[in-house]
């Protein structure tokens, strides 16, 4: 440390300029965290995934600041890591130089491939937070490889090592005999142990930033500030809660099935409670847990929501839920109690989320859009060994689908779902160059979007074809018979799947199946769903309508039997025959 | 010799011309023609009194091509690309950068799908061909597009960084189809994979290229026909320029060439001063931008997005890495709903500006807290052209942030400038500290209207102990561009270990490279050739460009390479892996031909180092105002010495120094400042 960084330290009164600049200071420190994580980071989860998130967390397990920008449903989830550390090691358990490892499933409650690390940080002897990130491994052993292991996986000894609250390192110094046990139980340990690294330097960045902050404005101001910063989060999202009307909104959905119970839906519920300013989400009335490995412990679904129409652009801390009462009674499938498989953990979370946001849609008409496709995107896992170097490889993407209508325009197309943001896809040149696989299209499929005023986006047809032998995993939920819904008269959007064509074969068939060995030269498509539509087709601007036809986003059919809009041969716009067509399919409802 | 340079901006277009001869700069100022920029640049030129037949080179920066791309007034484009990929340019990367924004936007596609054309044909990462390319799909694609009245085509096809001989045939079918449309190749544009951001940089180009083409010859007939016959120049993103035939077959690399001109003064001045480390700031009415420059050298980012990242066109190309914040002098403050004070993005512009420049503003400014208090007088404003309206400002503060928050009206205008000088602060440190550099090894250069009014507090802040208020700090990017070298970057993606890498064959890439750099240089003769590597540890994503010599290329330096990836390394992230195996990506070089020098005139020894006048001034925190000494810059003579608390003025702004702060007057005219207390 450097003469000029340092303060007296002492206490400065608390003023409007020094809250600003905490305030501006504080995600700024998570953010270049997420940063240097991503840039330095072995594995695709976390460069184009960003499936990690950074924060900083004090002793009460509240969140002082976290990254914001890539899955959101990390959102906020850290702080009961700590009240469990605090709780096993005691306030005098931590020493500088610590550096704990966790992904235990009673507490952390996702899968085991999310490993989380954090420090302690302490200034002038004294511990005040923690730095932490949590980040997605490639593999953690057992059945975890690339994306995690699906559904199907019957146990957390099955899918992978479990870490509770060790201390990789113990003040400064290495634990070899955890490290070789990490080292020899994951299948790619350059990949997990380089973002280990990368995580603990993460880590070590934010304590430095940490100390520099805590010598210019003291101690007290620090914390001072922070706790109005949480106060003025509550407050603002108050305000917007205020302006909607007290009432009870309801709303339900469901996944076609929890991928091994296949005769049964995956019922989600969403009960949110507005009063005053306050919310509850109630989530009783989705699915106990299950005996396929989707379940979890998280608020995330409730949060996602709940941040979404609270303060989408905001940083995020703990002010930002103080107002929002979240209900999952324990043996929910959110709140599974260890050891209920959780392999495919996140699975569910986008369409509660999306249930969430339809339940509000009444309170909240100017802000609600129709359902989106859902899922976790169309995941692309094909994997072997290649032939040339004799190295393992994993081809893995994620595929955007189809945004549902929103009350002022269309939803965008082929785009990652609520509960990833900054995620994307693998671009195909990337893919070509380290895989032996020709990526044949990647494709906007025509008519997917739901028809509405405001049409839904489309989602997505991206075609590959593998040069080697290997496996693909179709293992993946489904929302086939509960597709993205419209919104005020507007029609659903269409769903996703996998299909596969073998060598000779003339056609494509639908697939479900984990780790499925295909031979060489196999085409798969990964589809995605469509976004729903948001209000009556028929009073969609005709003129948009043959746009999207022009377009090719809808087909002059389409245009016809949803829209009622007739087109010419040459496109042109046939205003008699779409004035008859749409009259017709107004007395036709009648 | 006389050169000029002309820089267009958004509200004014600048120009700085130098007589080598007379030893004697030159400068003019006029309102932008958005209508008619081509006629804005003569008239200024006219302004300034020289005459067009006597310069012997102009060098011109210009808003055209972000403009027609911002206000989406380019051509009519057509895309070509391998069957399979239609959509790539419209899904893009699929991402949501707001995470939690129901209401996002992705970018919206410059050419259309209706006009986006597959052809039969694939190569793979190798350049192989994969299926040969169908001729006959081709001529259909253009048959089709000429058929639709395209103005522009794109050609972008898979992995043509690798291999680009179907991307030329498929161009030489165009050209030869579609004989008067503008033609962009993806392989011409940018020589690196990932599809979708190669296809967005040459969908760009592709674009703008008619609009900005055809600017860039009627630029070059009518300075002919006012008399002019020396050397054209057109300023670039990268900090370089280019003739006006390169610009014209590559407009997307004059995107971001705006803020570059004053990056590249500061790198220059900053040097001959005795400084090769700096930062450069340059505050104008609604942003403040800054980067830094190290070892005389700006820093490149490998490219940015036009828009903003969450809305943006990609366009991979090296530009000058600037970070920028909304706080300008126009920048709006506010409470928000729960009576935090904030302060921008919101601008006040133009129009109406400030509350103080009686445009009909009525919401508080950066400007109008100066003028409260009293670091701007309001009789002395660009030479006094404009007299501010102090009372107005004061008003204004009181009503909109002193009475909302209980404080005095000078404690709220106070806490405006300190909460814009804590986000500033933020930028500078984003470039430095963030990338592992120590501010206080670098001195600040101040530039634009309003940063000589805030360095020395930024300064404080980030306890830099030098800043430096160069000549002409409000005309500093006309300024700069007097001074760019000419500069073309290419780049070559060239996938391999590095314990396996082939020196010959990157040799040989690296030649094929220089020749078709040699093609494009004007100054050939004595041109500097850097090389860079991009190099990663296996398995990362994200690469870290090497500088190496060609000499370690043919010798094959695998060790040295490999050491120096790892140093860069640790200084970058503050760790390295050194047994890890390491791989390359891209290939990249730089030919930068070198412009004559300009000698800049020493400034007379003698001159008045006496205050005009004295002005009550609130600074930093005191309670009460104190009677600032004002010295008027234009009388200052070399190795005037003044300490703070003092105001110099000049035409366009105004520089603050604080009690402790101590400046001297370089012999060639730049204002030196020891900051006190950093």
């Amino acid at each position: 440390m450097r003469r000029a960084l340092q303060g007296d330290g002492k206490k400065k009164p608390l003023d409007a300029v020094t809250l600003e600049v905490i305030r501006n200071a504080l995600p700024a420190i998570a953010n270049e965290m997420a940063a240097d994580l991503q840039r330095t980071s072995y594995n695709m989860m976390i460069y184009e995934v960003r499936d990690f998130c950074t924060s900083l967390v004090n002793t009460k397990g509240e969140l002082i600041s976290q990254n914001v920008g890539g899955v959101s449903h990390f959102v906020a989830d850290l702080g009961v890591i700590i009240t469990d550390a605090m709780k096993r090691y005691g306030k005098d358990g931590f020493k500088e130089g610590d550096v704990i490892i966790t992904n235990h499933q009673a507490v952390a409650g996702q899968h085991l491939n999310n490993i989380v690390i954090y420090m302690p940080y302490f200034y002038k002897r004294e511990l005040l937070l923690f730095a932490m990130v949590r980040a997605h491994w490639i593999d953690v052993g057992g059945m975890s490889t690339g994306f995690g292991a699906g559904p199907s996986v019957g146990d957390p000894w099955l899918e992978g090592l479990q870490l509770d609250q060790l201390k990789i390192y113990e003040a400064g110094k290495l634990n070899e005999t955890l490290y070789r046990v990490l080292k020899d139980n994951i299948r790619f340990p350059e990949s997990s142990l380089g973002d280990m690294k990368s995580q603990m330097a993460a880590c070590r960045l934010a304590v430095r930033r940490m100390d520099e902050l805590f010598n210019k404005y003291g101690r007290d101001t620090i914390l001072d500030a922070i706790a109005q910063i949480f106060d003025e989060t509550e407050r603002k999202c108050r305000n917007v809660v205020e302006k909607l009307k007290d009432g009870v909104y309801e709303a339900s959905a469901f996944l076609d099935d929890d991928g091994v119970k296949r005769d049964e839906h995956l019922p989600i519920a969403a009960k949110v409670t507005v009063d005053r300013g306050s919310m509850t989400i109630d989530l009783s009335g989705c699915s106990p847990e299950r005996k396929a490995a989707v379940n979890s412990r998280t608020y995330a679904g409730a949060r996602v929501a709940y941040k979404a129409l609270t303060g989408p652009l905001e940083p995020v801390n703990e002010g930002s839920f103080r107002a929002l009462k979240v209900i999952i009674p324990e043996g929910n499938i959110m709140m599974a109690r260890y050891p209920a498989p959780m392999s495919g953990w996140s699975m569910i979370v986008p369409t509660v989320v999306d249930t969430i946001v339809k339940a509000l849609g009444p309170a909240m008409m100017d802000r609600v859009p129709a359902g989106h496709h859902g899922l976790l995107g169309g995941a692309v896992v094909f994997f072997g060994v290649h032939p040339k170097t004799g190295r393992r490889f994993v081809v893995q993407s994620i595929e955007g689908g189809g945004w549902g209508g929103r009350p002022t325009e269309d939803g965008e197309s082929g785009t990652v779902s609520v509960c990833q943001g900054d995620v994307r896809n693998a671009s195909i040149e990337g893919i070509e160059l380290k895989c032996p696989v020709v990526v044949e299209s990647r494709a906007l499929r025509t008519d997917s979007g739901g028809a509405g005023k405001h049409r839904g986006g489309l989602g997505l047809d991206t075609c590959v074809r593998n040069l080697i032998d290997g496996r693909w995993n179709f293992d993946h939920p489904s929302r086939e018979h509960c597709p993205p819904w419209g919104l005020w008269g507007g029609k659903p959007g269409t769903h996703g799947e996998f299909l596969l064509r073998l060598p000779g074969e003339n056609d494509f068939r639908s697939m479900d199946a984990p780790h499925y060995p295909v031979p060489v030269d196999s085409e798969v498509i990964v589809r995605t769903g469509g976004g729903g539509g948001w209000g009556d087709p028929l009073q969609r601007d005709a003129a948009l309508v043959r746009a999207d036809v022009i377009e090719e986003l809808v087909s002059r059919d389409a245009a016809e039997r949803h829209y009622g809009v007739v087109l010419r041969d040459d496109l042109t716009l046939d205003e008699t025959a779409t004035e008859r067509r749409r009259n017709a399919l107004r007395s036709g409802r009648a | 010799m006389i050169v000029v340079a002309v820089d267009i901006g958004g509200t004014f277009t600048d120009l700085v011309g130098f007589d080598d001869e007379a030893g004697r700069f030159i400068e003019a100022k006029s309102l932008t023609t958005p209508h008619e920029l081509v006629q804005g640049v003569l008239d200024c030129i006219r302004k300034s009194g020289i005459a067009a037949g006597a310069i012997d080179e102009l060098i011109h920066g210009s808003t055209i091509a972000i403009n027609t791309l911002i206000e989406r007034k380019g051509a009519k484009t057509g895309l070509i690309v391998t069957r399979g990929t239609r959509d790539v340019y419209i899904i893009g990367r699929g991402n949501r950068p707001e995470a939690y924004n129901l209401f996002f936007h992705r970018h919206r596609p410059l050419a259309p799908r209706h006009l986006t054309r597959e052809i039969d044909e694939r190569v793979m990462s190798s350049g192989e061909v994969f299926r040969p390319l169908n001729k006959a799909s081709v001529t259909e694609a253009c048959r089709a597009l000429a058929a639709d009245g395209v103005e522009s085509v794109a050609v972008c096809l898979l992995h043509a960084y690798a291999n680009p001989e179907h991307e030329r045939i498929a161009g030489a079918m165009v050209s030869e189809a579609l004989p008067h449309v503008y033609l962009s190749l993806s392989h011409d544009i940018l020589r690196e994979y990932r599809e979708f951001e190669r296809m967005s940089t040459t969908v760009v180009n592709a674009y703008i290229g008619p609009k900005v083409g055809g600017y860039v010859r009627s630029l070059k007939s009518r300075l002919g026909a006012v008399g002019f016959s020396g050397d054209l120049s057109i300023m670039r993103s990268n900090g370089g320029v280019m003739t006006p035939e390169v610009a014209t077959e590559r407009p997307v690399a004059m995107m971001e060439s705006g803020p570059v001109g004053g990056i590249i003064a500061s790198a220059r001045i900053g040097e001959k001063l005795g400084f090769a480390n700096v930062i450069s700031f340059d505050m104008g009415g609604t942003t403040a931008k800054t980067s830094l420059v190290r070892d005389g050298e700006p820093t490149l980012a490998p490219g940015y997005y036009v828009g903003g990242y969450a809305s943006g066109h990609p366009v991979m190309l090296p530009m000058i890495d600037v970070v920028e914040v909304g706080a300008g002098g126009g920048s709006i403050a506010w409470t928000d709903d729960v009576g935090a004070l904030k302060v921008g993005p919101q601008s006040a512009g133009a129009d109406p500006g400030p509350i103080c420049y009686r445009g009909g503003g009525t919401e508080p400014t950066i400007t109008d807290a100066n003028v409260v208090l009293g670091a701007l007088d309001p009789h002395n404003f660009l030479g006094g052209e404009l007299v501010l309206d102090a009372d107005g400002a004061r008003a204004g503060i009181e009503k909109k942030i002193a009475k909302p928050l209980g404080m005095d009206t000078i404690t709220a205008a106070r806490a405006i400038l300190q909460i814009a000088i804590s986000k500033m602060a933020l930028a500078v440190r984003e470039v430095s500290v963030e990338k592992g550099f120590d501010p206080r090894d670098f001195a600040l250069v101040a530039s634009g209207g309003a940063g000589p009014l805030h360095i020395c507090a930024i300064a404080r802040e980030l306890h830099i102990p030098k800043v430096i208020v160069p000549l002409f700090p409000s005309h500093f990017s006309a300024l700069g561009m007097l001074l760019a070298d000419e500069r073309h970057d290419f780049i070559r993606t060239f996938y391999c270990d590095l314990g396996s890498l082939d020196f010959k064959a990157l040799a040989a890439v690296h030649d094929e490279m220089a020749s078709e750099a040699k093609k494009s240089l004007r100054h050939s003769a004595d041109a500097e050739w850097k090389i860079e590597l991009d190099l990663r540890y296996v398995g990362q994503e994200f690469t870290l460009s090497v500088p190496v010599s060609r000499e370690a290329i043919k010798k094959g330096e695998r060790q040295k390479i490999r050491a120096a990836f790892d140093a860069l390394y640790e200084h970058r992230y503050a760790h390295q892996s050194p047994d890890e195996p390491v791989e390359m990506v891209n290939v990249r070089l730089a030919a930068i031909g070198k412009r004559p020098q300009l000698r800049f005139p020493r400034l007379a020894r003698r001159g008045v180092t006496k205050p005009s006048r004295r002005r009550d001034v609130y600074l930093a925190a005191a309670r009460q105002p104190i009677a600032c000494p004002v010295y008027q810059r234009a009388e200052l003579g070399s190795g005037a010495r003044i300490k703070g608390p003092a105001l110099i003025e000049e035409h366009g702004t105004t520089t603050v120094l604080f009690a402790q702060d101590r400046c001297t007057v370089a012999p060639s005219g730049e204002i030196i400042i020891d900051v006190g207390g950093a």
